[in-house]
């Protein structure tokens, strides 16, 4: 037994004074790797590196990026954006123009504003992303309790590690603007004065601003997990993050209209509007900017500065909860076992299975694929996230200046109405079938290795039914019921007819080299298509919700028209037939893995 | 050195663990036994302090345990049933992870850690990330890190887990020579050969409850088994085995 190990004899007590086990056992100078080497600093690098590396367990299933393509990735939109503001402040634009001087503190507000818009929008979404692994869990529960480290030493550390990534998201995030966007609006002013402040105003506002959006993620995870039982909250917080994920895409729909309405509103609505995050934030940079004395201003501030102090105070106070509550009791919970499952919503699975497909191993590879997309977290937040730009891209499509009540007035279907279901179905079938490449459980996969008698050939039926049973089959009559409500029957089922046309014609093109059973395969690598491959979902986006509603708009006002559809989508369909065709033998086989074996 | 003193655990008015008293010495091996649900996995919580009991106690050298966890389990070995261990670093990172929440000196921590993992053939893998170890190296990985600071008491929960054979024999080889040196193990698991093989002392659990509980020759003895084998299905299975093994070939053969 060594002397560390040695039980207080004299006491009769065992072991050692609480908190020895933290101290260093010799005295050293204080550097990082000393630091990293001790309790404290070790938990906080293995935290931080669970927050950005996530914690799935097989190391090919998960689709880690590196901390380096993280960072650059959050780093993007806001470098994008400041280069693109050189068009719009540019001297010898302006001056090309015939614009003008500007205002750099008067015109810099809507972009202000949009710059504000992005850093809560980007940091809220990262955080959504690393929302499993910014608290302690199971894992760290079985690995870090049973060893003699204090509780409070977990805690602290994981705390301290929020409170890091905070500050890494904020900095990343906001970085190119804080360099670029003073530059890009003052740079050409000969007042280095004028630019370090402009600077500062706008690095105090936009930071602060990342800081605001993640602690108000955190704060909503946080008290969730300390009021809910931890097996509900394990279901909820997948539709909680949706509809977060909604949220910080309509504030990012607000961009191009709330800086419209503080120009053009009433003083009442201004002050209502001023004093609501992240508008509110506006007021930090007018304040640092020396224009505190303007109309709203102090309010402004005042409110923003107090929803940072409350988001970071509730953020503190539920983590504290949670960790008492959830972590402390993750024993007890685990031998407990689970709430019973919902089951009714799958139970209709087989029996559409069995009608639509006829041979059992496919039905098998259907049923398994419809509840990998419904159970799986992963899957299901993937369609979710496409769900939610759809809804906000649909909500947008029947924002028109004259309200939502003229769309559903007309005496014909507006194209803004039109194109609301073709917004959802692009979205919802470009989900699924994004889905579709992510692997659910690879070790798992040597059932269908051994079982699944067919050829690549036998497994785009799988992926067509399982798309249309979760899009075609209730968004069609759902458009159906809501045409014929507001317009003619006529109307209602062009309109549904051409949907479910367009539908299956999307689906065959998504599916044109489709050789996998959904989930079972390794993520596919990249390669030098990619890119082409996203540039064609854009413009597929664009075709689908902009180009067939106007010519839906058109061909409603005589239903004969309609006929134009029919060439118009029996080409890709021919095209689908033709690339197929001409597919050698080894391109249609069926394939499972084309990454190494994941054990050793 | 330690003792279970009518440890129970109740989830609501469910009970998963009743009355149970125990006291390991020493030197001794502990072998607790019990089909699925018996309540071992929730003893091996409480035993290690990451449950609290409804009622009872665990005592280490006198003392309760929860006076003083940290310092109970820098005594403490464990090997938890599953390997649920973090995939993103190495063998090697996560064994100097525990040795430093451990405080285990740096030097003694190097030579260890790779002393142990060539003993434990896991030397090749030791920049590999534990995402992609076997179930069986996990296994060895955990192993490794109860061992690696000389506790006085190991709790080992179904250690074979996913080992291969010369594994196997070297951790039962292992044991054995634990207590010869004095380590008091607690070993839970459902290989009967292992646990008649290498248990001075054991306990076996029904519903939990304790049936039987003494030195391992003295329990089968008592039961009338020639084997432990024999003794724990008279003690906990109500049904006939090969009476139930005859009835799953019929549902299979059935047309």
């Amino acid at each position: 037994m060594n002397a560390q190990q040695q039980p207080a004899s004299d006491t009769g007590r065992v072991g050692i004074s609480p908190g020895s086990s933290i101290a260093p056992t010799e005295s050293r100078s204080w550097s990082l790797s000393n630091f990293c080497k001790t309790p404290f600093g070790c938990l906080l690098n293995l935290f931080l590196m669970r927050m950005f590396q996530g914690s799935s367990d097989s190391s090919s299933d998960e689709f880690n990026l590196g901390v380096g393509v993280i960072l650059t990735v959050l780093a993007i939109p806001g470098l994008f954006i400041s280069l693109l503001m050189f068009e719009k402040y540019g001297t010898f634009i302006q001056f090309l123009r015939g614009a003008p001087p500007l205002d750099p503190f008067v015109a810099a507000i809507p972009d202000e504003y949009f710059f504000l818009v992005l850093s809560v929008v980007v940091t809220g979404a990262a955080t959504l992303w690393r929302w499993d692994a910014i608290f302690l869990d199971r894992r760290d529960y079985a690995n870090l309790v049973p060893l003699p480290v204090p509780l409070k030493t977990l805690f602290a550390a994981n705390f301290s590690a929020v409170f890091i990534l905070a500050g890494v998201f904020a900095i990343v995030v906001n970085a190119a603007s804080i360099i670029l966007f003073p530059i890009v609006v003052v740079g050409s002013q000969s007042s280095l004065t004028l630019l370090f402040r402009f600077a500062a105003g706008h690095a105090v506002e936009i930071l602060i601003a990342s800081v605001f959006s993640f602690f108000a993620v955190f704060a909503i995870a946080g008290a969730l997990m300390s009021v809910l039982p931890a097996q509900l909250f394990r279901r909820v917080s997948l539709l909680v993050r949706f509809i977060i994920a909604i949220g910080l895409l309509l504030l990012l729909a607000t961009v191009f209209t709330v800086p419209d309405l503080l120009e053009h509103s009433k003083a009442s609505v201004i002050k209502t509007l001023v004093e609501l995050p992240p508008v509110s934030f506006l007021g930090i940079a007018r304040t640092v900017w020396g224009r505190g004395n303007e109309p709203f201003v102090a309010h402004m501030t005042a409110a923003a500065l107090l929803a940072l102090a409350a988001t970071i105070a509730i953020a503190t106070i539920s983590y504290g909860l949670s960790f008492r509550r959830v972590f402390l009791r993750t024993p007890e919970v685990s031998d407990a076992g689970a709430l019973p499952r919902l089951h009714f919503s799958l139970l209709l699975f087989p029996f559409i299975g069995k009608w639509i497909l006829r041979s059992p191993p496919k039905r098998a590879c259907f049923n398994f694929a419809l509840s990998t997309l419904l159970r799986s977290e992963a899957h299901l937040q993937t369609v979710l996230a496409f769900a939610a730009l759809g809804l906000v891209a649909a909500a947008e499509s029947l924002n028109s200046p004259q309200g939502i009540k003229s769309l559903i007035t007309a005496a014909h279907p507006t194209i803004e109405f039109l194109a609301v279901p073709f917004i959802l179905s692009y979205t919802l079938i470009a989900g699924i079938r994004f889905a579709f490449e992510m692997p659910a459980e690879l070790r798992a996969n040597w059932i269908f290795l051994m079982w699944f008698p067919g050829d690549g050939r036998d497994t785009r039926p799988i992926a067509r039914r399982v798309i249309h049973t979760l899009t075609t089959s209730w968004l069609v009559p759902a458009t159906w019921v809501v045409t014929l409500r507001f317009f003619s029957p006529t109307e209602a089922v062009i309109h549904a007819a051409i949907l479910f046309a367009c539908n299956a014609v999307f689906v065959e093109i998504l599916l044109s080299n489709f050789r996998k059973i959904p989930f079972t395969c390794s993520y596919p690598a990249f390669e030098s298509h990619s890119g082409i491959v996203l540039v064609a979902y854009l413009f597929g986006f664009l075709l689908l919700t902009e180009y067939i509603p106007e010519l839906e708009h058109w061909s409603i006002a005589d239903p004969i028209r309609t006929l134009v559809f029919l060439p118009l989508l029996a080409a890709p369909i021919a095209g689908v037939h033709l690339y197929r065709s001409q597919l050698l033998a080894m391109d249609k086989s069926l394939i499972f893995e084309d990454a190494p074996s994941s054990t050793l | 050195m330690l003792e279970a003193n009518t440890l129970s655990k109740f989830y609501g008015s469910v009970p998963a663990v009743r009355e149970v008293n125990f006291r390991l010495e020493p030197g001794q091996v502990l072998g607790y036994l019990g089909p699925n649900g018996s309540g071992k996995s929730t003893t091996v919580k409480m035993l290690t302090g990451l449950l609290e009991p409804t009622r009872g106690e665990v005592l280490y050298r006198h003392e309760n345990i929860n006076k003083d966890l940290s310092a109970y389990r820098r005594h403490l070995g464990y090997v938890p049933e599953e390997a649920n261990l973090y995939p993103y670093l190495t063998g090697e990172e996560y064994l100097d992870m525990v040795a430093t929440l451990r405080s285990m000196p740096d030097a003694k921590r190097h030579h260890r850690i790779q002393s142990l993992l060539e003993l434990f053939s896991l030397h090749p893998h030791r920049h590999v990330t534990i995402g992609n170890y076997s179930k069986g190296m996990r296994q060895r990985i955990l192993v490794i890190a109860a061992l690696m600071d000389n506790p006085d008491v190991l709790i080992l929960d179904e250690p074979f887990s996913g080992l291969d054979v010369t594994s196997s024999l070297v951790l039962k080889s292992l044991i054995q020579s634990l207590s010869r040196k004095g380590k008091a193990v607690f070993f839970c698991s459902h290989v009967l050969e292992v646990v008649e093989k290498v248990c001075s002392q054991l306990i076996i659990l029904r519903k939990g409850h304790v049936i039987a509980y003494g030195p391992a020759t003295e329990v089968v003895a008592k039961i009338g088994q020639s084997s432990l084998e024999g003794t724990f299905l008279q003690l906990v299975e109500d049904r006939d085995v090969s009476q139930i093994a005859a009835d799953i070939a019929e549902v299979i053969a059935a047309a």
